[in-house]
């Protein structure tokens, strides 16, 4: 299972602070996806060897007009092994883009309906389940957030669009365990199999696409390989 | 008064749970006790924390460290693990609460899972992203004071 986080400077901790607390709470690998407008600097590698866990780089952005948008997708693509779009206004921008992996926190402030539920799974791009502000809102900002939850989980049940879960922690002291979040996740209505589902699903996205970055990868089903040669 | 008889008392089960937060924080029992009640009955109502209980029993902090012992009911763990895991802050200082286990017993608990608070941190200067900086250092953990508060780091990031 994997866990997301904003890392400093979009956040308060550091990359390496962030990744040995994600793997004292037991998850196999992190996710920074930094704003592009405020992106961390750290060496992926060596964290991973050093804590012992996968680190990811991703990013997600954040733009103010619709071609800005697409052309940060087009820019982060080649450079990141995660892309994820900031939802809101450029949610049907992300759910048409097959080159999107993650629609973050869709309904925080913009909408998500059944036209692009069905472009999301046609594209293969995951919603996102956050948990952010039930875990750290109250009153009517955290009911603002379970509607929003309740609603998009009936798209992703109908629609079968694939999905991702994250706590989106952007300090230390707000990353929480997976059992915590099934916990939490049971309280609003999810199973812990979703939720589980939803923070392997993260890992999954990263190895099927640094595979499709390795050199051997011509499209999908198609990769080079050593044969022999013919006369 | 008497005691109920053993088969009619509620049943209880014991979490060990792990606060950490900032090194100049401040956090005693009662308003730790207060901040749990207070995120149960947004979270799950006040039927829901009759149900989940949710009473602190043991409690140790210091320097930006603690652990306590909080009761909720058997059958009903996970719901005080969901109401834990929604503490964000306790007397507006950013807190993680993590459930380190659970045991029957309040003594099993403190055996197992209430450490005796690690050795005080060591403050000194650091650099740490380009600029000398005043930091309290424990074991691997870094808290750099920086112009808008405290920055997690680790040993990895100072040099």
């Amino acid at each position: 299972m994997y866990e997301t986080v904003h890392a400093r400077p979009d956040g308060t901790s550091t990359v390496s602070r962030l990744a040995l607390t994600v793997s004292e709470l037991g998850y196999d690998g992190l996710v920074v996806r930094c704003h592009d407008d405020a992106m961390a600097e750290y060496d992926p590698a060596a964290l991973s060897t050093e804590f012992g866990i996968d680190v990811v780089e991703g990013v997600e952005i954040r733009a103010d007009d619709r071609s800005a948008a697409a052309s940060a997708i087009t820019r982060h693509r080649s450079r990141r092994t995660i892309v994820c779009v900031h939802g809101g206004q450029h949610n049907r921008l992300a759910c048409e883009d097959e080159r999107v992996d993650v629609l973050a926190h869709p309904m925080a402030d913009g909408d998500f309906n059944h036209v692009l539920a069905r472009a999301a799974a046609d594209n293969g791009v995951h919603v996102e389940f956050n948990f952010a502000r039930v875990l750290r809102a109250d009153g009517g900002e955290r009911v603002e957030a379970l509607r929003g939850l309740r609603r998009l989980r009936t798209l992703v049940d109908k629609y079968d669009v694939p999905y991702v879960v994250s706590a989106d922690a952007r300090s230390h002291l707000q990353l929480r365990a997976p059992r915590e979040l099934f916990g939490v996740g049971a309280t609003i209505g999810f199973t812990d199999d979703q939720v589980r589902h939803g923070l392997r699903a993260w890992g999954e996205i990263a190895t099927r696409n640094r595979d499709r970055r390795s050199e051997s990868f011509i499209e999908p089903g198609v990769r080079t390989g050593r044969y022999e040669e013919n006369d | 008064m008497r005691h109920l008889p053993k088969h009619l008392r509620p049943r209880w089960r014991y979490l060990g749970v792990g606060l950490e937060t900032w090194p100049d924080a401040r956090i005693d029992r009662g308003q730790f006790q207060r901040e749990l009640y207070y995120t149960a009955q947004n979270l799950i109502g006040d039927i829901g924390s009759t149900d989940v209980d949710l009473s602190v029993y043991a409690f140790v902090f210091d320097d930006g460290e603690g652990a306590a012992v909080v009761r909720v009911r058997r059958g009903a763990v996970e719901r005080g693990r969901a109401v834990l895991a929604c503490v964000d802050r306790i007397a507006d200082q950013p807190v993680r609460v993590t459930v380190r286990g659970v045991s029957g017993t309040v003594r099993a608990c403190e055996e197992r899972y209430i450490r005796r608070p690690l050795e005080s941190p060591e403050e000194r200067t650091v650099a740490f992203e380009n600029a000398d900086r005043f930091a309290f250092v424990r074991d691997r953990r870094v808290a750099v004071r920086t112009d808008s508060g405290f920055a997690g780091a680790t040993d990895f990031d100072i040099e």
